[in-house]
């Protein structure tokens, strides 16, 4: 579903990534990891074409997405760090501009109201507006709007950080329910503990390069953190 | 797409306090701008009608002299005679028979009619006298009272509609748009927006939409409604064509600086920088640009000086005297009104003091034909220099549109000297014959009729503005999008 193809993206003289592949199939939940600027942001970026390659593809569902953009966006949903909405909306009104911008203009008043109950948001605060929400409701409603729009494929950039363990945990079981659903999920994480639950494989970054994918099931958390650490020697 | 963002983006002006605020501004602006445009043109067009009113009762009485002189000449007998300077009233010929005095005791007034939407734009009329007294004598006379030396002015005094739109509109304008990316991306809505199949030229187009259609509607809005409530000849359908003249420019010029906001915006930086990059454009374009092509054109085509005028006039009226003969001559010729009754001198001395008139307006006429050279020339620099800033442009179409425009008035000069001139030929020929007045010659007096300029001459004037309008707004829709494919999405 995401698939990087010897992907490079400098920035002037300085190399962001150097030849990165990577492939997220359907039901995957692939963590990124890797130090502050190893480059996760960065390939989030290119499959949401937000920067042009240097050289090399991004491809969602098969499609080049600097070559076709507005194709590949109908099937990505993108949580960043921060959802941002419409602070002079309610989240029922941010959650269907953001599902009609996407391309779904079928939805009734309740489906929206379903979307906000299924990812935990309290019926009275979705029709709040959303200045008012705290970031783990912001987050949620992030997670809606992937819903509302079908997304194939998710690009989260450290979507749970920030936020506390129990809002941290209800995350999680969301994605894990999307990858139910059959969605590939590429999320960049600092959290080697969620990395472990949550995750299917495991993709350890350091300037620009991949230097090692694993499964999850093949190691414990012990063995995570100690090979993470080796790396980032 | 578009009709979603459009109506997203004009849900979230809707629910922010700065339309609102903007909008009350507007209709206070232009409803104040309105009454001060109506009271000027009334307040001319009362002028007007009062001082004809004045001199046409002065000659209806006169005209009544003569009606009961020529009564008791036909109870009595007689001939119907010529008066010398009569001042034993009831006694021989009333004055109103002699030619000369009522030329020039007495005026006829041109008025420049007003447009329909004169109120809309009172431009330079605050400096242009729209009447102006036609009578023998001299030319200088006529336009003693005039603004002559600065026929050109940029810098546009009056409160009118035409400054809300030239100088307020445009402020609105980019308060409304001067953040149009920046804000989003700032705010971090832009990226959940990219990530959906939109590109930022639609959304760009769509916000631009949004913003400008509120705005256009309820500027046309406004404009409608003050010409319904201060313009004129709202039956004539040159009012209309003329008012669509004026929404068109307004709509290019509003366009404009919409363009403007977006060209800022694509450059990706933040919403401070945006901002005070279009204040400054606006200083430039608006206020700066402006007054130094009018003071380019003053100092260029400086018009001779009404002091030069005068001594000039001075000049001629002593060459004049110095021909008369005596001291006592002399005396006379200023002082017409105390000769004696039946004197032969006072019938020469009329005479001599029209000759007089006649060499004074000979050596006055290369000054005025000055004035009226300096005055084309400054008008042609300015519009030569119109391109250099928008709110020229947009200056000289709505004075055109509104019929205020510099040019309108110069032909309306021209055909008024011309009246005079017919005026003077009227009554010096008739005088200079010793020819009397009956009162039915009083129905045949000369009349001002204003002869409205060709509407090619109008719209041939209107070209330059417009068309310079509209090149702009292509330019400006045309030079971001290059810069567009460059936007950094990612904030950094
Ligand atoms: N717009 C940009 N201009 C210049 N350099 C950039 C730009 N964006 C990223 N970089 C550089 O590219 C490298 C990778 O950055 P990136 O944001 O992808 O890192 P990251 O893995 O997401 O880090 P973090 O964990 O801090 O989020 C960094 O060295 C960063 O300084
Ligand atoms: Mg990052």
């Amino acid at each position: 579903m995401l698939e990087a193809i010897e992907l490079k993206k400098s920035y002037g003289s300085h190399e962001a990534l150097k030849g990165l592949n990577l492939r997220v199939g359907a039901g995957d939940i692939y963590c990124l990891l890797g130090a502050n600027g190893a480059g996760k942001t960065t390939t989030i970026n290119l499959f949401l074409n937000f920067v042009t390659p240097t050289s090399g593809e991004a491809r969602v569902n098969g499609i080049d997405a600097n070559a076709d953009p507005l194709q590949t966006k109908r099937y990505l949903a993108y949580i960043p760090e921060q959802v941002m909405l419409y602070g002079n909306l309610s989240g029922l009104e941010n959650l269907e501009y953001f599902a009609r911008l996407g391309g779904h203009d079928g939805y009734s008043a309740d489906d929206y109201r379903g979307f906000l109950q299924r990812v935990g948001l309290q019926e009275d605060a979705a029709a709040r507006r959303v200045k008012t929400y705290s970031k783990g409701m912001r987050q949620k409603v992030g997670v809606a709007i992937a819903l509302a729009k079908q997304a194939r494929a998710l690009l989260l950039d450290e979507p749970t950080s920030g936020l506390d363990p129990k809002a941290s945990n209800e995350f999680s079981e969301l994605l894990l329910q999307l990858k139910g659903e059959g969605a590939a999920i590429l999320m960049a994480t600092h959290d080697l503990f969620r990395a472990k639950e949550t995750g299917t494989r495991i993709g350890i970054m350091r300037s620009g390069r991949l230097v090692q994918e694993l499964s999850t099931d093949e190691v414990s958390h012990a063995d995570l953190e100690r090979i993470y650490l080796e790396h980032m020697r | 797409m578009y009709r979603l963002i459009v109506s997203h983006e004009t849900r979230l002006l809707a629910r922010t306090g700065a339309l609102w605020a903007i909008l009350l501004l507007l209709v206070f602006a232009i409803g104040f701008a309105a009454l001060a445009g109506g009271r000027s043109v009334t307040r001319q067009a009362k002028g007007a009608a009062d001082a004809a009113a004045f001199e046409d009762g002065v000659r209806a009485r006169m005209q009544a002299d003569t009606e009961a002189y020529a009564a008791r000449l036909a109870a009595s007998g007689g001939t119907y005679e010529f008066a010398t300077v009569d001042h034993v009233p009831g006694r021989g010929p009333p004055q109103g028979t002699n030619a000369g005095v009522v030329g020039a005791e007495t005026a006829a007034y041109v008025v420049l009619p007003p447009t329909g939407l004169a109120a809309l734009s009172i431009g330079q009329s605050d400096i242009q006298l729209r009447y102006l007294p036609a009578s023998m004598g001299t030319t200088l006379d006529m336009v003693k009272n005039l603004e002559i030396e600065n026929p050109v002015n940029l810098r546009t005094g009056p409160f009118d509609i035409a400054f809300v739109v030239i100088f307020l509109l445009p402020i609105f304008i980019l308060a409304l748009t001067y953040d149009l990316l920046s804000s989003e991306k700032e705010r971090g809505t832009l990226a959940m927006i990219l990530a959906h199949p939109v590109s930022l030229r639609e959304l760009l187009a769509s916000k631009i939409v949004a913003r400008a259609s509120v705005m256009l509607a309820v500027v046309m809005g406004l404009g409608l409604l003050a010409l319904l409530g201060v313009g004129t000849q709202l039956d004539q359908v040159e009012t209309w064509l003329r008012f669509g003249l004026w929404l068109l420019a307004t709509l290019l010029y509003s366009l404009f600086w919409f363009l403007l906001a977006v060209l800022v915006n694509v450059h990706g930086r933040s919403s401070a920088t945006n901002g005070i990059m279009l204040a400054g454009t606006w200083l430039i374009l608006v206020v700066i640009v402006p007054t130094l092509v009018s003071l380019l054109a003053t100092t260029l085509y400086p018009a001779p000086s009404r002091m030069d005028l005068i001594v000039a006039a001075r000049e001629a009226q002593t060459a004049g005297e110095k021909g008369m003969g005596d001291a006592l001559d002399r005396f006379y010729a200023e002082h017409l009104d105390q000769l004696p009754a039946g004197d032969q001198r006072a019938m020469d001395f009329l005479t001599l003091s029209q000759a007089n008139a006649a060499s004074i307006e000979k050596a006055l006429l290369p000054l005025y034909q000055q004035f009226r050279e300096q005055a084309l020339h400054q008008e042609a620099l300015v519009q030569r220099f119109q391109y250099l800033s928008p709110a020229i442009m947009m200056q000289l179409a709505l004075n055109e549109a509104s019929g205020t425009s510099t040019a309108r008035y110069q032909d309306f000069l021209d055909q008024a000297y011309r009246f005079r001139g017919e005026w003077n030929d009227y009554f010096a020929s008739r005088f200079l014959a010793r020819s009397p007045l009956r009162p039915e010659d009083y129905d045949r007096f000369p009349r001002f009729e204003y002869v409205p300029e060709p509407a090619a001459a109008v719209m041939a004037r209107l070209a330059g503005p417009l068309a310079g309008l509209l090149l702009l707004c292509i330019g400006m829709a045309l030079l971001p999008l290059r810069q567009l494919r460059r936007y950094q999405v990612a904030a950094r």
